[in-house]
């Protein structure tokens, strides 16, 4: 087989998280009873008109400016026309001439060094119903119909299946952590098609491009760009050519189908939307939207590395993005932040995790951690104490030092007390205090298990241990 | 006893003493509707609920001018629960499930609505013989048109059925008619009237105005539709004045500006003299009235049928007989449900939907549509050059008389040009107004038209007004009240 150069285009389709829909006011909602989201805008009753709703604006705007796109104040909206039973207009409301966004970009790490994949445009439309085939008959559920969509169309400039992947992942993160979609692939809040040819040389013109459309998941996607490859350098080496195709990604298969050949281009008959006036967007409005874009997974990541947390840490706290914003506002105080995100990313979420909350839900503000932590840091709390009072912390407003003392679990940090019973755990162990001195490191572990046992894990453990090896090199 | 034939404010004066209830002119309308019948004025009559609304409004306060008189609805406009068909047969069972923004507005005043009016199917024509429904007549002769494509409206206003009907004008359809017909048409600025509810055919250019016997009536029913509509993102914001405000206030330093074109030989001659007899009439009034070139008038036709035909192409693709109307039976698969469903549409808006799909089509959308456009902007600005100079635009509304019923059907082309005159009024989104300004040898009615700038309807009746005073004309078909 030749080697052949791939050249790789990826549509995006992406629902906005509105609460309405974007030009009628049905609830924009996923997993209702099939057509209780609509009325009689989204069904394209006779007479009825196209309002706008300006938290899609408000969207897309924020979604432009994360994607580093040039955003077009003057635009208006197309209709772009064609018949098929999802679409009840028998045109779908799009912009064609003046998508919102335009040259923009989004960095991937690619083997150790950082790609632009270029965005070419980004424009706002509305979704179509879905359609649902069994046997002979057809199902049509509007709810989906009218929800505000996004799409994203790069320029050709991607060159692998593993940059397809990273570019996908990395757009979903941004998306995702800006609030503008939830980017759910498996319900359809996020869907692409990619295109591909192959050539030769970087010189030759491109290749016979085919798309492969409504792949189901990121990696499917790569999957799906590496069958095709396959499929199409095999043909090429055949000497053989191909029309212009949309093909599909066959799950169960694991490759992809042909659906169509293109015979011509789409004739969609484009024309400017004549019920919904030039759209304007002030300054004051971008300015607005971009207020509410938070601060972004990579200079999170920088920030987290910087206040010493481990990589670890830092890219699990970014992966869940109300804890990331929680530690945001932590690390506005001065405090252990590596010990606040061991505290986070362990008991804390599992406590979540059970009960099902966030952390906003709970009564453990930052100033609340902060306390908790100095516990911790100055050896009053073991990790076994915080587990015990760890419910109280979360669900009460009782001081911490207030939790330690009521539940009596208050360390023996009373250095007599302490040094009576580690001293009568050495004389009736003086066997293993040979060993000690004869400098094997168990022995010592073992003395300070027989310190917790003793003291049902009250002890704080540097006095302990203090104490232990002094008793000890007596 | 007959009652809608009195002034309306004496109307207004009987309810509230209660000498006469809003079931007596309900009954009255009937009435008359019934012994018209041969006009054919009526797709579908709204006699039960019309009855029924007419009984629960004896219990309500009489608030104002319009409360319990009798309307026309054009059956382009959507009324909730009453049949709303377009005259097409697509739309033959269609029973729709909310009210036009219009018909809110109406009932708000408690007026009561009669039935839906004949017209050209979904408003494409202009002798509203597209009609699924077959066309209305004209109440002076039985022989013609009444016009089109708001024919049954003017048909039933002429006829002194009811006092006031609602028509709508994409290419002169509500003027055109009236002309025709001898009543009073208002084409008012596109934006003034809240579009949603209308039946889509040229979104750009479509409004609802009012049809009625005389200019007063005329501006108290655009009293109660004008205003913005938050479901209208057309709609003008612009605060709605009283349109009545103006009438019978006096004309000072008025200047009048009659195009050429429209004094040109495309006008029959009787209608220029009438015409040309208005304009002295002004003069004799100290109104100056100017003959002027304005450039554009010419084109506007073809403009129209590029941006029109376009728009209906697209506006028209929901009726696929999946949803609502007519669906063809048991189809074998999606491409005959389509072609089945949607060969009942008329020759004529199927005429129009395959040119307009043309002119959309691949690069011809840049070509024509685009263009259109943009030269539409230059007629804009050219009547606004026009209007810095000059308060109002005369001139007749149509270049001939109504025709025979049975005239031309065949000439598409010959029946844009019937509406040459009116056409730039709507490319431009201006008001237009028509007014009876007398008759023919043959005693078939002649209009004229007023202009004005844009939202300046007030103006235009005062001036509309003002003319009917002098002229003085006896508009009843009847002759006798």
């Amino acid at each position: 087989m030749a080697n052949y150069i791939p050249t790789i285009g990826i549509e995006v389709h992406v629902e906005l998280k509105t609460k309405t829909k974007i030009f009628s006011n049905s609830l924009n909602g996923y997993g209702e009873m099939a057509n209780s989201l609509t009325n009689v805008v989204d069904l394209g009753y006779p007479g009825t008109l196209p309002t706008l709703n300006e938290e899609v604006l408000s969207l897309a705007i924020k979604a432009a400016t994360v994607l580093n796109c040039k955003i077009r104040k003057q635009m208006h909206f197309d209709r772009k026309n064609y018949f098929y039973p999802d679409n009840p207009k028998n045109y779908q409301i799009t912009q064609n001439r003046t998508p919102i966004g335009y040259d923009g970009y989004v960095e991937i790490e690619v083997d150790d060094t950082t790609k632009k994949i270029y965005i070419e445009e980004m424009h706002i439309e509305e979704d179509t119903c879905k359609s649902t085939h069994r046997g002979t008959k057809s199902y049509l559920d509007f709810n989906r119909a009218g929800v505000p969509l996004i799409e994203i169309v790069t320029k050709p400039c991607i060159s692998s299946s593993l940059e397809a992947k990273l570019y996908l992942e990395k757009l979903k993160e941004l998306l995702f952590y800006s609030d503008i979609s939830d980017c759910k692939m498996e319900e359809g809040s996020m869907r692409a098609d990619a295109n591909i040819s192959l050539r030769k040389k970087e010189t030759d013109p491109f290749g016979t491009k085919c798309e492969i459309k409504n792949i189901g998941s990121i990696s499917n996607v790569a999957l799906s760009l590496e069958k095709e490859m396959l499929r199409q350098s095999k043909l090429l080496d055949e000497g053989k050519t191909f029309k212009e195709q949309t093909r599909r990604f066959d799950d169960k298969l694991g490759d992809t189908v042909l659906m169509r050949v293109k015979e011509t281009g789409n004739d969609y008959r484009y024309f400017p939307e004549p019920d919904i006036p030039f759209v304007i967007l002030t300054d004051e409005m971008i300015a607005e939207a971009r207020k509410t874009i938070p601060m972004l997974p990579a200079e999170r990541k920088k920030l987290y590395l910087e206040k010493g947390l481990n990589e670890i840490n830092a890219t699990k706290l970014i992966q869940n993005r109300p804890l990331s914003d929680y530690f945001n506002e932590l690390i506005k105080l001065d405090t252990n932040y590596k010990t606040a995100s061991n505290l986070l990313l362990g008991d804390i979420s599992a406590y979540l995790n059970k009960t099902e909350k966030n952390i906003t839900e709970t009564t453990l503000s930052p100033a609340r951690l902060k306390e908790l932590i100095s516990f911790i840091d100055d050896g009053t709390l073991t990790s076994k104490n915080l587990k015990d009072i760890l419910t109280e912390v979360l669900e009460k407003t009782t001081p911490i030092a207030d939790i330690i003392k009521n539940l009596g679990i208050e360390n023996i940090t009373d250095d007599t007390a302490l040094r009576d019973i580690i001293k009568t755990i050495v004389s009736n162990n003086l066997e293993t205090k040979q060993d000690y001195l004869a400098g094997h490191d168990r022995a010592i572990k073992f003395f300070m298990g027989q310190v917790m046992k003793e003291t049902k894990g009250k002890a704080n453990p540097k006095i302990a241990m203090n104490i232990l090896t002094e008793e000890l090199n007596k | 006893m007959k009652y809608l034939n009195k002034d309306i404010t004496e109307i207004n004066k009987l309810l509230k003493e209660k000498k006469i209830k809003p079931l007596d002119l309900v009954e009255e309308a009937f009435s008359n509707i019934e012994n018209n019948t041969e006009l054919n004025a009526y797709i579908t009559l709204n006699k039960e609920a019309a009855i029924k609304k007419a009984k629960e409004l004896e219990e309500k306060e009489v608030d104002n001018l319009l409360f319990g008189l009798p309307i026309a609805i054009k059956d382009n406009i959507v009324t909730k629960d009453l049949r709303t068909t377009c005259a097409s047969h697509i739309l033959d069972n269609f029973i729709p499930i909310y009210d036009a923004t219009v018909i809110e507005k109406i009932n708000a005043k408690n007026m009561i609505i009669i039935g839906k009016t004949n017209m050209d199917e979904f408003a494409m024509g202009s002798s509203s013989r597209t009609s699924y429904y077959k066309a209305p007549k004209n109440p002076w002769n039985k022989e013609k048109i009444s016009g089109g494509s708001s024919g049954g409206s003017a048909t039933t206003i002429a006829a002194r059925d009811v006092l006031f009907a609602l028509g709508t004008d994409t290419g002169g359809s509500i003027r055109q008619p009236a002309s025709y017909c001898g009543i009073v048409g208002m084409k008012p600025t596109y934006g003034r009237v809240s579009r949603y509810g209308l039946v889509a055919f040229a979104s750009s250019l479509d409004q609802i105005g009012p049809m009625t016997k005389n200019v007063y009536e005329n501006a108290l029913l655009l009293n109660v539709i004008a205003g913005h509509d938050p479901k209208d993102l057309t709609s003008s914001k612009r605060e709605v004045e009283d349109f009545t405000s103006l009438i019978g206030k006096e004309l000072k330093n008025i200047k009048v500006a009659v195009p050429n074109y429209f004094m040109s030989d495309i006008v029959s001659h009787e209608i220029k003299d009438k015409v040309m007899e208005v304009i002295e009439l002004l003069r004799k009034n100290n109104i100056s009235v100017d003959f002027i070139d304005v450039k554009y008038l010419e084109n506007a036709v073809t403009l129209y049928q590029i941006i029109a035909m376009g728009e209906a192409s697209s506006n028209l693709a929901r009726f696929d007989g999946i949803r609502y109307g007519y669906s063809k039976e048991n189809p074998t698969d999606i491409s005959d449900l389509y072609y089945g469903t949607r060969s009942v549409f008329g020759d004529e808006v199927k005429r129009r939907i395959m040119v307009g799909s043309y002119l959309l089509s691949g690069e011809n959308a840049k070509t024509y549509y685009n263009k259109a456009l943009s030269i539409r902007d230059d007629m804009k600005k050219e009547f606004t050059k026009v209007f810095a100079k000059y308060d109002f635009i005369i001139g007749p509304t149509t270049t001939t008389t109504a025709y025979n019923l049975d005239d031309k059907m065949d000439d598409s082309l010959k029946s844009f040009m019937d509406d040459v005159l009116v056409i730039p009024v709507n490319m431009a989104g201006l008001p237009g107004l028509n007014i009876p300004i007398g008759f023919s040898k043959d005693k078939m009615p002649i209009g004229m038209q007023i202009i004005a700038n844009d939202f300046e309807e007030a103006k235009i009746y005062q001036l509309g007004s003002f003319i009917e005073k002098k002229l003085n004309l006896n508009l009843n078909p009847r002759g006798d009240e």
